[in-house]
């Protein structure tokens, strides 16, 4: 049996979140998509919430204490990403941001991603194709077509519509997942030789 | 190996005290700050170059030169020094200046500078700073080793039957170190000159020290300097020391919290265990100090910021009069004994003169005799 790693990145702050319930539905309906394909999925959790202090230090210093340094490197390694954000102030919130302004700006390089947002109301929707799609756009990650936004009534009344979307994505981010995500070249395995840069 | 003070200049105001010192105190007590590190035994004193507040030194062989005139043996380097956006021209004539009237006690490390808006002061752009250090470089090495160059680049004017004055002191050129924190290309320029490579080790973990010397000794040995061990390696490094080590944080624990860089960020602990930071007891100094050779192997220059993040001159002048006391004799002992014997020494204005002495006996010798 083959297997794929997906890291989930949530950025929920409460206890129970939203924001990670989607997750955790995200994450299960790719796992039971692949399982299906007899492929098993390795989905790793990262609560960003967790690593808010290591987060401001890095923005600080310019490199990540050792914990976060290990949670960016998984999201790297990953075959692809979830990423679920609550809605503050019309966008993604701050410590979602954090994540990927600290995060490497080619570690998403041609990786699929599903992207998910939580919110008090559906009014606030497309803060996926608003706010999520230009952000991983200039990431150069791949975000599969439909993402996934639910508001207070997808946990009620608007769970079975809510469930056929989160189906939907999973599906098309597994379809993506035959492609080899690229791996970036390493700077201090092959430096450019001197000849080169001498000659501009 | 050589040991030694680095500092940026910073004027900063002491956080236990709410006092900032004057300009006219603070560069008067970066020379206070070199006079004592002869006094108390050390190699080096390296000095930065800033052309922003919060920064004093503008003008490196202004103070180099006056520091020259009141010490005899301490070696005076730069950390560092401009290549991209001073002109390489005044670089070669500034510094070899300095190196007469210091007697040949001079080095410098080459840096790029990280503040975009200074770039454009001086008529450069920072987009192109890794270009410039490699076309900057090429012309200063040109300059300090051929009496009449002809020259042209892209950034600069070009240079026709043009002689830097004055020459180096004995036709040597004075060793260069290269500077950077994480550009691959600067530790590959190192290499292929076969200059020295300095790592400020300061800011950032040590296994990120360890890649770019790694990547700096192979590229060393791939030009045929000569082994990858023989490469000459430079690191920096933090220190507060108290007998106490207790005392030690205490009273360096605001000095760290309101700190540039990384002030109001990780807990002195975290950065402690992070970073080679070490505030502690001599005894700690040491140990952590002598686990640098494990990471980067035997190198052949060890630099301590001493003075900055607003400590006043008197603390400063008490921290090198314990690592001129306790520290390095012990350092010096140690490290000699674990260095074998070809891994070479940094190279001096002494032995690269004795070594340009020999290349010319040999040069006679190869001469057929017509």
């Amino acid at each position: 049996m083959t297997e794929r790693s997906i890291a989930v990145v949530t950025a929920g702050l409460t206890t129970p979140s939203s924001s990670r319930l989607l997750a955790d539905q995200l994450a299960a309906a790719v796992r039971d998509e692949l399982s299906g394909r007899g492929i098993e999925a390795r989905a790793e959790i990262i609560e960003v919430r967790d690593h808010a202090h290591d987060l401001t230090n890095n923005l600080l210093t310019g490199f990540p204490p050792a914990q976060l340094r290990k949670v960016l490197e998984t999201v790297e390694q990953a075959d692809a990403l979830i990423a679920v954000t609550p809605t503050f102030s019309a966008s993604y919130s701050g410590l979602f941001k954090m994540f990927f302004d600290v995060l490497d700006d080619k570690a998403l390089a041609g990786k699929p991603v599903l992207l998910g947002a939580t919110g008090g109301t559906e009014r606030h929707s497309l803060v996926l194709d608003f706010a999520l799609r230009p952000l991983f756009a200039y990431l150069k990650a791949l975000p599969v077509a439909t993402g996934v936004y639910a508001a207070s009534t997808d946990w009620g009344t608007g769970a079975a519509k809510l469930r056929t979307r989160i189906a939907q994505a999973a599906t098309e981010l597994v379809a993506t997942l035959h492609h080899e995500t690229p791996r970036q070249a390493d700077p201090y395995e092959n430096p450019t030789p001197f000849e080169d840069l001498l000659n501009g | 190996m050589q040991f030694g003070v680095f500092t940026v200049g910073d004027v900063t105001e002491d956080p236990t005290t709410g006092r900032t010192v004057s300009e006219a105190e603070r560069i008067k007590a970066m020379v206070a700050i070199a006079v004592k590190a002869e006094e108390v035994g050390l190699d080096v004193f390296a000095q930065g170059e800033h052309h922003n507040p919060p920064f004093v030194p503008s003008s490196p062989t202004t103070q180099l030169g006056f520091i020259a005139a009141k010490t005899s043996k301490i070696i005076l380097s730069t950390s560092t020094t401009l290549i991209t956006t001073n002109d390489p021209v005044k670089i070669a004539e500034d510094y070899a200046m300095l190196q007469h009237l210091a007697d040949g006690r001079v080095d410098l490390m080459m840096g790029r500078g990280n503040t975009g808006p200074v770039y454009p002061w001086f008529g450069q752009d920072i987009r192109n700073g890794i270009a410039l250090a490699v076309e900057n470089y090429a012309l200063l090495r040109r300059l300090w080793r051929e009496d009449v160059v002809d020259w042209e680049g892209k950034f600069r004017t070009p240079l026709q039957g043009f002689t830097a004055t004055p020459r180096p002191l004995d036709g040597v050129p004075p060793f260069v170190w290269h500077g950077s924190i994480r550009s691959p290309e600067i530790a590959e320029q190192a290499a292929y000159y076969g200059d020295g490579f300095f790592h400020n080790n300061i800011f950032w973990p040590m296994s990120h020290t360890q890649r770019m010397i790694q990547l700096y000794r192979s590229r060393f040995e791939h030009y045929g300097h000569g082994a990858a061990d023989q490469a000459i390696v430079g690191l920096g490094g933090q220190v507060f020391m108290r007998k106490n080590s207790q005392d030690a944080v205490r009273e360096f624990r605001p000095y760290f919290d309101s700190a540039p860089v990384y002030g109001h960020g990780p807990s002195l602990e975290d950065f402690s265990r992070e970073t080679p930071l070490t505030v502690g007891s001599p005894q700690q100094v040491i140990e952590r100090t002598l686990t640098f050779r494990e990471h980067v192997g035997d190198y052949q220059r060890q630099l301590f910021l001493m003075d900055h993040a607003g400590l006043p001159l008197k603390t400063v002048l008490e921290q090198l009069d314990i690592l001129g006391s306790e520290v390095v004799p012990v350092l010096h002992k140690e490290f000699a004994a674990k260095k074998p014997a070809h891994v070479p020494d940094a190279p001096t204005h002494a032995s690269l003169k004795a070594a340009a002495e020999r290349a010319r006996d040999l040069e006679t010798i190869k001469e057929p005799t017509a």
